[in-house]
């Protein structure tokens, strides 16, 4: 397994205590403000300074940070991507001090003013325990890697108590993750295939609005394009299910390679939480010959949901081949690609009748004054299957 | 008074507690996390619900995070959550402490 950079190290925040209270320098007033590293490319440079004096990496993606100073010198950075705590680094001369605290609830407070209210984070396992102190509890563990966790004592429980709501027993129970950027005749195949093996099949849409399509159309589309399949719930997706924080780097396959550990936490998650709760016992997936992101994604779910990693009963995972149209896999990337040149001939052998019209009238991209439907949506063709 | 919007109000210090106040059908509820919950659970819980029972607060998510607090600090950091998470704030001071 490669080695992982976590983005937040604590390690020995309140383990010790200084008695610096007689130091003048020690006792010089901190100051903390946010920073937008877009706009002030100083404060910026300082972040990037401290955080390389702490073995940690400047991430491109947050949006904002919180920096403490103390006699000009700037001493904390915590960052926020959306929802997500990053780049979170104290001095290490200056650990021990509490800091810790202060920085975490600066930085809370700040993510709430921005409309962010349920955080997470990744960490090193070893500095589960003091963030666990400011808040936030553990959702899944990559022994020796990484963990994710949440500042919420009740999160996934309660999202789970009311999975369990929509629980159905079964000999086999089936689920499908799908994006459905957009929903194509080979996600109509891959239902249809994966609901006739099944006692009951649970089909999940990714809900992260990081894709073309917008999770709202999508979600229409899904539940149009499954009209008639029997002993089928269709679900809202969720932030633990391939979301912005349980597997941002789905939504950003550009940045290359994916490592291990972030598809393992995903797939944790969906074991040890949201299976249990729906007592599934298979997952179906479609084959990937495309996009190698979702390729590494199938494979890893043959090792994290399958082999002996967990605590939580084995999840058989089936791969089922993919629906071929004029000899070549019906894919959703192979529809955003023919969108873009507006191809809409060969896109409508691709897609049910719904998809190719709201395609038609919301997704145009030939025309680039085209209403695509608000902001979120402008984005960028990021997110596959 | 009913709450319309998720709010915060304090810090994770010592001494100090942080309480989030979130909209929630069908009555409240009180999450308590607290370094001291052995030996006070009970009665910061206490001191929670008869905070929120004068403000007529009668459905609710509240989660806390508490770092030892006096008792009357945890009055006045659930009184502002619940002041920042409601339309109109209707309570008398006066009648609160």
């Amino acid at each position: 397994m490669p080695y992982v950079k976590c983005s937040n190290d604590f390690r020995r925040i309140g383990h010790y205590v200084r008695a610096t209270s007689k130091d003048g320098n020690m006792t010089e007033e901190i100051i903390s403000y946010a920073i937008d590293p877009a706009l002030q490319s100083d404060e910026r440079d300082e972040v990037c300074a401290l955080l390389a004096r702490s073995g940690l990496d400047y991430e491109q993606g947050v949006e904002a940070f919180v920096v403490f100073r103390r006699a000009r010198r700037l001493i904390a950075c915590a960052g926020l991507e959306k929802n997500v705590v990053k780049c979170t680094a104290i001095d290490p001369e200056l650990r021990g001090e509490a800091l810790g605290l202060r920085l975490l609830t600066e930085v809370v407070h700040l993510a709430h003013e921005r409309g962010h209210s349920h955080l997470f984070l990744y960490t090193k396992p070893e500095n589960v325990d003091f963030f666990r102190s400011c808040g936030f509890y553990p959702l899944a563990e990559v022994p020796g890697y990484v963990t994710l966790m949440e500042n919420t004592p009740i999160g996934i429980r309660s999202y789970c108590d009311g999975l369990r709501r929509l629980r159905h027993d079964g000999a086999v129970i089936g689920a499908i993750v799908m994006n459905a950027n957009p929903f194509t005749r080979g996600h109509r195949y891959l239902v249809d295939r994966a609901a006739a093996a099944c006692d009951h099949l649970h089909v999940f849409v990714v809900a992260e609005d990081a894709s073309l399509i917008s999770y709202r159309d999508r979600f229409a589309l899904v539940k149009s394009g499954i009209e008639g399949i029997p002993h089928l719930t269709l679900h809202p997706g969720s932030e633990y299910m391939v979301s912005r924080a349980t597997f941002s780097a789905y939504f950003f396959k550009e940045k290359g390679v994916v490592g291990d550990c972030f598809t393992a936490i995903d797939l944790l998650l969906f074991r040890n939480w949201i299976a249990p709760a729906l007592g599934i016992t298979h997952r179906f997936v479609g084959t990937e010959p495309f996009c190698r992101t979702t390729h590494k994604y199938n494979a890893d779910m043959q090792h994290w949901l399958r082999e002996d990693v967990s605590p939580a009963p084995a999840i058989a995972v089936v791969e089922i081949p993919r629906v071929v149209h004029d000899e070549v896999p019906i894919s959703a990337s192979e529809v955003r690609r023919l969108l873009a040149t507006g191809d809409f001939a060969r896109i409508g052998g691709l897609v049910p009748p719904a998809t190719l019209a709201l395609l038609m009238a919301k997704y145009r991209q030939d025309r680039p004054s085209a209403a695509r439907g608000g902001p979120g949506e402008a984005a960028v063709n990021r997110a596959s299957a | 008074m009913k709450i319309v919007r998720e709010a915060l109000a304090g810090t994770l210090e010592s001494s100090d507690l942080m309480v989030r106040i979130a909209p929630r059908e069908e009555g409240l509820e009180v999450v308590l996390q607290s370094e001291v919950i052995h030996q006070f659970g009970t009665q910061i819980e206490a001191v929670v619900r008869e905070t929120l029972a004068k403000l007529a607060i009668v459905d609710g998510l509240v989660v806390i995070e508490d770092k030892g607090a006096l008792d009357c600090v945890i009055r006045a950091r659930v009184q502002t959550a619940v002041q920042r998470a409601v339309d109109e704030w209707t309570a008398e001071w006066s009648a609160l402490s």
